[in-house]
């Protein structure tokens, strides 16, 4: 028939169904807007935590009014989130009332050879490290004054200042951080998505539709559109996770990793990508062997136990080990990212683990529409994969 | 034309379908019967290309078939269903889409079927929310779409209500018209009976009879029932006859030796009266279940 196009355009029309009805369906959308509120909030959280300052009320007696003094006006120096403000109490007695109403959070007074600190709890660390600094500052100088020197002159050459060989801890902490999470997402990611994906395959095999499709198509065409659906509904749901994830990090006072970060985001979606489409392909197949629902949980546990060897893995290997991982398709996948992040990684490997990556994904792509194709038409019972390798067609 | 020839399916040791052949004339209806496990969804499934072949092959117009003729093909499958979560209109597009057609005429064909079978206010509607009778017309709409170079179907007729049955039947008869050939599976003789123009019995594998309903009635031994005025008792010493039942006046008789039932007649006229000489042809059940017997 004249009318007809030609079906080399199958697997766009198959792209595009996966897409759109994944679009429309509201647990993909909610679970999307979820994980997005929960970004945000967690970010926010944060960052307020970050930027609050602590409020706190010494109280002191007569005798004290002074050395609080001193205290209330050198404290931002010493800790730039703790504000002291000061209130004077007449004795002992009214101090104690005044801590127990928490009219003060903290009461000054001197007793011999020193100064106490009294609070309801051991609540009050910042006030306590500010008041211990100034105290210290206050009565060092007045020694110092009686003995006819100054603290410069005795503390001169006593300054002990840090250098790092690699990095400093709070970039190592981030990295890590990040990586944890780059993990966590692909984790995630190929399982939710490789579920869907699998069931979605069982779907079209029990209602036979898959039937009217084979009819009408090359399986492989089917096959085809239901990865790339699948896998660009991934990336783009782990795209805007990544840009909330970046533009909310730098509200807070991490802003200064954002630059750092961006580039092993980017090889992260390279590696997610390939190793997704690696995964999809195989979801397929567990997919394609069952026959009913019920056997997706036997044919999909190998796929399971690879997913959480690969979870674990990214999450638990360092040394030797992880640059070995970090090579070895397709735990590589969410290992070299990692590695990335830490730094100290050769231009070249990364791109010799995407390519065995890329390459492991091609070899996946090719034995599983193999078994797919062959597994898909039979029906009854599950399929061994056996079966479905040498079964004819 | 659709040709099946010496087609042949084995599963492990299994052999389902045994060198069957048969064809389906171009404007026809072809019947398929045979009862369940026959191998007629194996011989269908193997048509459309959907399982492959062990032996034989299928011929479209006199040479072998390829996967762009069948693509042309209306095909639909036993134990069917559609997507369950998506809107009808839209998953028949996608069907009709993928068979070829462009967007916006798969969505006029579609809307067209719809309004037709009833369902066009349904038309937004999931899959799932419609009643299985509806469910079925949307697998009939999706079997014609776009306009069938041929029509496989397997038990098109299940679950659907007389009302539906002549509806479906009716837009068969369109495409007929047309000449287009039609092979479908069915359980319901009466309805195949009436419906169809040819008939394919398949049992255990294997296809033994095929023909037009009356080709089919006329073919076996020949049977007659003769009523006359007295007893009927002495037809039992006639040559040439096997006597099948007596009672009283009545006696059906089958023929053996050609021309046998012609010296009946001629010996009951002498006796006396005849009131009733007359060829019994067999009801399609009947010969359905000698046939697959």
């Amino acid at each position: 028939m004249s009318t007809l196009h030609n079906p080399r355009r199958a697997w766009l029309l198959v792209t595009r169904r996966e897409l759109v009805s994944r679009i429309t369906d509201r647990t993909f959308l909610v679970g999307t807007v979820l994980m997005v509120a929960m970004l945000v909030g967690f970010i926010g959280f944060t960052a307020w935590q970050d930027e609050r300052t602590d409020r706190a009320v010494l109280g002191a007696t007569p005798d004290a009014v002074e050395m609080a003094r001193a205290i209330t006006d050198a404290a931002p120096q010493v800790d730039d989130k703790l504000a002291v403000r000061m209130v004077e109490l007449d004795d002992e007695s009214a101090a104690r009332a005044a801590l127990e109403d928490d009219e003060v959070d903290a009461w000054l007074h001197p007793v011999d050879g020193g100064w106490v600190l009294t609070s309801e709890s051991s609540e009050q660390d910042a006030l306590t490290a500010a008041a211990r600094v100034v105290v210290r500052q206050v009565v060092v100088a007045g020694n110092a004054a009686s003995a006819g020197t100054t603290i410069e002159t005795l503390e001169a050459g006593s300054a002990v200042t840090t250098d790092f060989l690699r990095g400093d801890a709070e970039r190592a902490a981030v990295a890590e951080a990040v990586g944890f999470v780059f993990v966590f997402l692909f984790y995630l990611a190929a399982l939710v998505f490789g579920m869907q994906l699998a069931s979605s395959v069982i779907e079209e095999k029990q209602s036979r539709i898959v039937e009217i499709i084979a009819a009408a198509i090359p399986l492989r065409h089917l096959l085809a559109g239901k990865v790339l659906g699948n896998t660009a509904l991934a990336l783009l749901q782990l795209l805007v996770y990544l840009v909330v994830g970046l533009v909310g990090l730098s509200f807070t006072s991490y802003r200064s990793y954002v630059p750092e970060l961006s580039g092993p985001a980017v090889w992260f979606l390279a590696f997610f990508l390939a190793g997704f489409i690696a995964l999809a392909c195989l979801w397929a197949v567990a997919g394609s062997l069952a026959s009913r629902t019920e056997d997706l949980q036997a044919t999909s546990t190998p796929l399971t136990m690879l997913m959480l060897v690969m979870f674990f893995g990214g999450v638990s290997l360092d040394g030797r080990g992880q640059v070995v991982a970090s090579f070895v398709p397709p735990v590589s996948a969410v290992v070299m990212p990692k590695r990335i992040l830490a730094g100290g990684v050769e231009w070249w490997e990364p791109l010799l683990a995407l390519g065995l990556l890329a390459a492991f994904a091609l070899a996946t792509v090719w034995i599983g529409e193999r078994l797919y194709r062959r597994a898909l038409l039979q029906t009854g019972g599950r399929v061994s994969l056996r079966q479905a390798w040498s079964a004819a067609e | 034309m659709l040709e099946i020839r010496e087609l042949t399916r084995r599963f492990g040791d299994h052999t389902a379908v045994d060198r069957v052949s048969f064809e389906v004339p171009d404007g026809l209806m072809t019947g398929f019967v045979g009862a369940n496990g026959a191998g007629k969804t194996t011989t269908m499934r193997m048509v459309m290309g959907v399982l492959g072949i062990d032996g034989g092959e299928v011929l479209w117009h006199g040479r072998p078939i390829t996967r762009l003729d069948r693509r042309a093909f209306g095909y639909m499958p036993e134990e069917r269903g559609l997507y369950p979560k998506q809107p009808v209109l839209d998953q028949l597009v996608y069907l009709a889409q993928l068979k070829g057609m462009a967007r916006a005429a798969a969505r006029a064909r579609v809307l067209e079927l719809l309004e037709r079978f009833g369902l066009a206010d349904r038309a937004r509607d999931h899959v799932e929310k419609l009643s299985l009778g509806n469910q079925q017309r949307a697998q009939i709409i999706a079997s014609v779409l776009p306009t069938p170079a041929a029509l496989v179907l397997d038990e098109p007729f299940s679950g659907l209500d007389p009302v539906a049955v002549d509806s479906m039947v009716d837009l068969l008869r369109e495409h007929t018209r047309e000449g287009v050939p039609v092979l479908f599976s069915s359980h319901q003789l009466d309805l195949v009976e009436r419906v169809c123009d040819r008939l394919v019995v398949l049992a255990r594998g294997r296809c033994v009879a095929a023909g037009t309903v009356t080709e089919l009635r006329e073919t076996g031994v020949p049977r007659f029932r003769l009523v006359v005025g007295g007893d009927a008792g002495w037809v039992r010493d006639q040559r040439g006859l096997a006597v099948l039942d007596l009672d009283g006046s009545t006696a059906l008789v089958e023929v053996r030796e050609p021309g046998a039932e012609q010296h009946v007649l001629a010996e009951a006229t002498r006796r006396g009266d005849v009131h009733e000489f007359v060829r019994v042809r067999p009801a399609l059940s009947e010969i359905y279940r000698e046939a697959t017997a």
